[in-house]
């Protein structure tokens, strides 16, 4: 809502050379940004074994994918990881963003920093801790650990995100509700919830996308027979570079570009409407 | 000053047999050190405009988010229509309020806004359509129920306020800077709509506001607050010709001030001796005795001085400064003691022809003249 009506820059065609200079570099950067990726995707479709050399469009490494079990199971497990880690989280963290907001309490400020801090903490340490966690506890390290090792650190990042919706809300909207006759419950349900939706979704989306390609942490709390995508493809690499490996990476590409897309286009809707 | 004041009743004060539609009795409110409300004590009586005036940070505000339930005073005790409010909920208040920000839900339309209470109350069907078109209609918005709020401007979002909560019959409007937002010229006109409106409902309003035009204008009645303490309860004019206090005396309209040690008093008649040694009548307040002896603060408002010798009070100015104001002129004039004294002429047919530099007579009489308490 606020800014919407924010002037932008006016350009009345790319003359000047300051600009040329501008728009090369801006190019320049996409093609940092996109090459590599539009290179793995070029050669998911090559007909060669070669990840080098083109040798035809091909289909193969697709149905070689689709037949492969293993891969299959691993994708089906980081979906499992994300989706229980992405509801949890994204619960927890919007309760703990409301509270950060809303309420006063004693500890509120070591809950605030620690809350920023999980975000910036190195992975490796992170991964490490809880390995030494789950194993002096005897808890037996599976797709439970993984999705427990996910949450926490996912409910961080969720609760910035909400955070960052609710401190632009109006507070006396709330007020405005309870003035109306609304309990505490029907005020967040029917107007808290709603307006601070975008900012959970926002976050619920953030969440499995962390989740879906956490590489380091769930590396150290993953069991046998808990492989999720990212260990699959890691393991698949210690035998070389396969176009399986392209394929399957242009499959999460595609999957995930959609997601955020799909995601971006819910939001502005909301925002338009 | 130009009295646009509605005359709904006459400007006597209130009859005794009027049902009390909120009492505060002995409201303190602290927030950690500061004192925001100080030992309030106020009846608020059914059908009244009452308007709690005073500058930001006097505790007006405070006051009504205690009514509404948003604050828990600290002391002291809330009825809203004879029953303490002490500890319900602002969801089980019989009140409704205006904020200042309107806050207006985003998300939903002008119909489900000013649904929104009826709704929580168990309105259904036709009788929910019938009373949000009804008040929709009231505020002028009628043909608007589709709209989302951001596509109002500030006056209709102020308007779906309004009916937001007046659609559900409350027992108290509270208004809370409700038309700070707007431009001046809106504001005038919703200041008459409000009033008329207030009229129409029946419903008392509690209206905060720092401004103290527009109190004047819209209120029977007027509380005006400093440091969270009520100097003066009283009807507009009450307020402006007889101001109990030097806050009161400078913050509603313009004053003259003049401090002085008291020589007599004989009844109401008040001689006193300003620094310059020149003797100025006045009048006390009523039912007040100053100490011959004491110092004190006399008012006068810039209107009721004159030029010419035809006064209770005579001296010689110089006009320092002129000021044309449209309906009329204002004059600073200095005294020989370099005290400021500000007047105002109507600007009637070739009145005036004064020019900076003059030396001129004026002269005020003592009964417009008032001793200050406090």
């Amino acid at each position: 809502m606020r800014g919407r009506n924010s002037p932008g820059f006016v350009h009345k065609g790319v003359s000047r050379l300051p600009d040329r200079a501008l728009l090369l570099m801006a190019a320049l950067i996409y093609i940092f940004l996109y090459a590599p990726i539009l290179v793995l995707m070029v050669f998911s479709f090559n007909e060669a074994r070669s990840t080098q050399v083109w040798e035809g469009f091909s289909t193969r490494w697709y149905v070689a994918l689709w037949n492969d079990q293993s891969v299959l199971d691993a994708f089906y497990n980081s979906l499992i990881v994300g989706g229980t880690s992405t509801i949890v989280a994204t619960a927890i963290g919007t309760l703990t963003a409301l509270a950060l907001t809303r309420y006063r309490f004693r500890g509120k400020s070591f809950a605030d920093s620690t809350i920023y801090a999980a975000t910036v903490m190195p992975e490796i340490v992170v991964g490490v801790s809880l390995l030494a966690f789950f194993v002096a506890v005897g808890f037996g390290l599976g797709l439970t650990t993984i999705i427990i090792a996910h949450v926490a650190f996912n409910i961080s990042f969720v609760t910035i995100v909400v955070r960052a919706r609710l401190s632009g809300m109006d507070e006396s909207i709330e007020e405005a509700a309870q003035d109306l006759g609304a309990n505490p419950v029907t005020t967040f349900l029917r107007v808290t919830l709603p307006l601070i939706l975008p900012g959970v979704m926002a976050g619920a989306l953030l969440a499995f996308t962390l989740s879906f390609d956490d590489f380091v942490i769930t590396f150290f709390v993953a069991g046998v027979g808990s492989s999720t995508l990212p260990l699959k493809i890691y393991s698949m690499i210690k035998f070389g570079v396969s176009p399986v490996i392209n394929a399957l990476s242009t499959v999460i590409l595609v999957a995930t570009m959609i997601l955020i897309l799909g995601g971006s286009r819910f939001f502005m809707g909301k925002e338009d409407r | 000053m130009e009295d646009r004041r509605i005359q709904e009743r006459p400007p006597d004060a209130p009859p005794v047999d009027r049902k009390v539609a909120v009492a505060l009795s002995g409201i303190t409110k602290r927030f950690g050190d500061f004192v925001a409300v100080d030992d309030l004590n106020l009846d608020i009586y059914e059908g009244e405009f009452f308007s709690l005036l005073g500058p930001s940070g006097c505790g007006k505000t405070t006051t009504l988010r205690m009514i509404a339930g948003f604050e828990e005073p600290g002391e002291g005790e809330i009825s809203v229509a004879g029953q303490p409010v002490q500890g319900v909920p602002p969801y089980r208040r019989p009140v409704n309020t205006v904020f200042q920000s309107y806050a207006i839900f985003p998300h939903l339309n002008v119909f489900d806004n000013v649904a929104f209470g009826l709704r929580r109350a168990g309105v259904k069907g036709e009788e929910l359509r019938q009373r949000v078109t009804r008040a929709c209609k009231m505020v002028q918005l009628q043909g608007f129920e589709k709209r989302k709020p951001r596509m109002l401007s500030g006056g209709q979002q102020q308007r779906v306020a309004l009916a937001r909560a007046l659609v559900n019959r409350p027992k108290v409007l509270l208004l809370d800077e409700p038309l700070g937002a707007l431009d001046l010229k809106l504001r005038k006109e919703m200041q008459l709509e409000l009033k008329n409106l207030q009229h129409e409902v029946g419903i008392t309003f509690i209206y905060v506001t720092h401004d103290q035009e527009e109190a004047l204008t819209m209120s029977d009645r007027i509380a005006v607050m400093n440091e969270g303490v009520v100097q003066q309860v009283a009807d507009p004019a009450t307020l402006y010709e007889r101001p109990r206090n030097r806050f009161v005396a400078n913050f509603i309209g313009q004053t003259n001030l003049f401090s002085g040690t008291v020589e007599s008093v004989n009844g109401e008649k008040v001689t006193l001796v300003v620094p310059d040694g020149a003797k100025v009548e006045a009048v006390a307040q009523d039912g007040a005795e100053p100490e011959p002896g004491s110092e004190v603060h006399v008012a006068v408002r810039p209107e009721k001085v004159r030029f010419g010798a035809a006064g209770d009070n005579v001296c010689t100015a110089e006009v320092r400064q002129i000021v044309y104001l449209g309906v009329s002129t204002q004059y600073i004039t200095w005294l020989p003691d370099g005290r400021k004294l500000a007047l105002y002429q109507q600007n009637i047919q070739d009145a005036g022809g004064y020019d900076v530099g003059d030396e001129v007579t004026v002269s005020w009489d003592a009964r417009n003249c008032l001793v200050l308490g406090g």
